[in-house]
């Protein structure tokens, strides 16, 4: 289900990215990274819908311009859900309209469980909206690498992943593996709206 | 065609465009934003120097997908409107086809009984467009539109391009 919207009188394509993951992974610090390393004009006003102790409520949400390809500008709307469990019902919302999906994993060994949770919470998520894990753009990034508890990168995959999507080790406080993880599902996203041609 | 899809070109643009202007005056409104339930705006109309644009559709989508699911935890279908009244300004969300939403900022003096009707008018003005475009779509399928289909856009999409795009 490709959803993808190129609008061709203002020569633009817009995408839609969602960050998921376990509560306290790192989603929001992912896009605030982006958004303190953006310059301004390729950056839109970053809105943050959260709790007074400042924790996700709704979502966070980020635009951004990556530039240009065949004159068309590449926006991409970048969304955070909420982590916490028993906000299910708005990560749900969130995933109308996706183009491609980023799992923050958090590393540290005791919340190894609540990363595969997400996982699996996303794949039935991901149905009840009408889409497919297996066959949307999808990016595995494994967040909080610096920290002294973490699992092993390996051990982490053979746990994490689900059909051998792009693995970026990252520590988002400080920026490591950010952008990376963001080039590979506009990549995937980019692809994708290729072959729907 | 994927029915919640909507790729714009020139033609369907127009036609939006004169709609959600002729709204505009009538109601005489500051913004009428047209968008897609992913918070992309399709087309606007108006002009409000102190409001952003990207925003403002992207929490209007987020507010259309709340009460989409707050109607269902009270076993309704839908709310079809969403109404903010505030002192200066009011925001008025409207459903169309379930695909994408109508959204206005009125001043405080609007009287939501207007804005109901005309909205309804432009509504099925819309439908209208939209049905038309599925219509050319299916021709397209056939007899592609030189230059305006999403497959001649795809096609002079390379990898080098890309690669360029993402800085590898």
């Amino acid at each position: 289900m490709k959803l993808t919207f190129i609008n061709y009188v203002a020569r633009e394509i817009n995408c839609k990215i969602v960050y998921y993951g376990p509560g306290l992974g790192g989603k929001t610090t992912n896009l605030q990274y982006i958004y303190q390393i953006t310059s301004p004009e390729n950056k839109g006003k970053m809105i943050s819908l959260a709790t007074e102790t400042e924790r996700t409520l709704f979502f966070d949400f980020l635009p951004l311009d990556l530039g240009s390809i065949q004159g068309f500008r590449a926006r991409f709307h970048l969304y955070t859900v909420p982590g916490q469990v028993f906000y299910d019902a708005s990560r749900k919302l969130i995933l109308k309209g996706v183009d491609g999906v980023v799992l923050v994993a958090d590393s540290q060994e005791e919340r190894l469980d609540a990363s595969i949770e997400s996982v699996s919470n996303l794949n039935q998520n991901l149905n009840e909206q009408g889409f497919d894990l297996n066959k949307i753009p999808y990016v595995l990034q494994l967040n909080k690498r610096d920290l002294p508890n973490t699992i092993p990168v390996e051990e982490l995959k053979r746990q994490l992943l689900f059909k051998g999507e792009p693995v970026f080790e990252a520590i988002a406080t400080k920026g490591t593996g950010v952008l990376d993880t963001l080039k590979a599902i506009a990549r995937q996203v980019l692809v994708e709206l290729r072959k729907s041609a | 065609m994927n029915p919640r899809s909507l790729d714009l070109h020139n033609p369907e643009h127009v036609r939006i465009k004169a709609i959600l202007t002729k709204i505009l005056k009538e109601l005489r409104a500051e913004l009428v934003l047209l968008i897609n339930h992913s918070g992309q705006t399709i087309a606007h109309a108006g002009l409000a120097e102190d409001i952003d644009l990207v925003a403002l559709a992207s929490l209007a989508a987020a507010n259309v997908a709340a009460t989409e699911g707050l109607a269902r935890l009270l076993g309704e279908n839908e709310f079809s409107i969403v109404f903010h009244q505030g002192k200066q300004r009011s925001l008025h969300i409207s459903d169309l086809s379930k695909r994408f939403s109508l959204v206005l900022v009125l001043s405080g003096t609007v009287s939501l009984g207007l804005a109901r009707w005309k909205v309804k008018l432009a509504t099925a003005m819309l439908d209208e467009v939209f049905q038309d475009y599925e219509k050319g779509l299916k021709r397209e399928n056939t007899v592609p539109a030189k230059g305006q289909s999403r497959a001649a856009f795809s096609r002079r999409f390379s990898d080098e391009e890309l690669n360029k795009l993402l800085g590898d």
